[in-house]
């Protein structure tokens, strides 16, 4: 009964953080346009947050740079449990472009585990509500 | 402002300064300069042709030297480049911050790229590599190799 509440209100209310790895800006931006109205996240009770201490959902952009490795990790460590991680767009899948690149690690996947993956770039709002909401599904 | 009323007042400003001078294109202009010299040179540029501000300086390793070239914006001509080299035994370049302060980042970008060491400038910190970038290791020389670090594949590879 109880874990049933627990996931109910889990799978209702996940609140988002939304975390730049070093993205170009472009998936930041689409993220952004994902949680105006004309998409209406908040029918699925996503509400952004601006501490990963208020957050279930790290939606990350970007592949990872040398530099935000620590950080990374520190912002992952300070979101409590349970924690899910979205990479959004090519580069947080897997590096993208600057795969290889001396000051960039690869892929968000590298650094901390990932939840689910959106292609695109950017991804469309829609791919990335898509996204968040088939992860809600496997709750 | 012709391409050759600029090479003209070039001339005639920097007289035996000018190793070699060319114009590829219009409103673009190439000259060389001896090392020593470039802040000699980028003074008389700025009080005598009112060049008071560089677009960006860009460097190439060609093996034996590194090239540097200081891109010059003006508003009444175009682009004038400035070309230095500078060899690998030495390398080493005076810093012009006291003609052009805003060069400044650029030059701790030099050091950071390709380990030249500038001399006179004020602040010779790191720019741009990270905080735990390994010392002695700059990415635009040609003679560094990358080791790129072996990938995680969560789940493994199906």
């Amino acid at each position: 009964m109880l874990n049933r509440l627990v996931r109910w209100s889990r799978k209702k209310s996940p609140w988002i953080l939304h975390l730049n790895s070093g993205a170009c800006n472009a998936c930041d931006i689409e993220v952004v346009a994902a949680l105006t109205p004309r998409f209406d996240v908040e029918r699925f009770g996503v509400l952004l947050k601006a501490t990963p201490r208020h957050a279930d959902v790290i939606v990350a952009t970007g592949p990872v740079t040398r530099q935000l490795k620590d950080r990374i990790i520190r912002i992952y460590e300070q979101t409590p449990e349970p924690k899910f991680v979205v990479a959004v767009g090519a580069c947080a899948m897997s590096g993208c472009v600057y795969r290889g690149a001396y000051n960039s690690l690869g892929g968000l996947d590298q650094v901390i585990p990932v939840t689910a993956y959106v292609p695109g770039c950017p991804a469309r709002p829609d791919a990335i509500l898509d996204g968040v909401v088939k992860l809600l599904g496997t709750l | 402002m012709t391409d050759q009323e600029r090479l003209d007042s070039l001339k005639a400003a920097l007289g035996g300064d000018i190793l070699e001078i060319t114009n590829p294109a219009t409103r673009r202009i190439f000259l060389s300069v001896d090392r020593t010299k470039i802040a000699a040179v980028l003074t008389t540029l700025r009080d005598k042709l009112g060049m008071t501000y560089v677009d960006t300086i860009s460097g190439l390793d060609t093996g034996e030297t590194y090239e540097i070239i200081y891109h010059m914006a003006e508003a009444t001509y175009g682009n004038v480049n400035v070309r230095i080299k500078i060899p690998k035994a030495d390398a080493r370049v005076a810093s012009i911050t006291h003609v052009l302060p805003g060069a400044i980042y650029y030059e701790r970008e030099l050091q950071d790229m390709f380990g030249l060491v500038v001399d006179g400038i004020p602040d010779s910190r790191p720019l741009i590599t990270s905080d735990d970038w390994p010392a002695n290791n700059y990415p635009l020389r040609k003679d560094w190799k990358f080791e790129r670090p072996a990938e995680i594949i969560p789940g493994g590879k199906k």
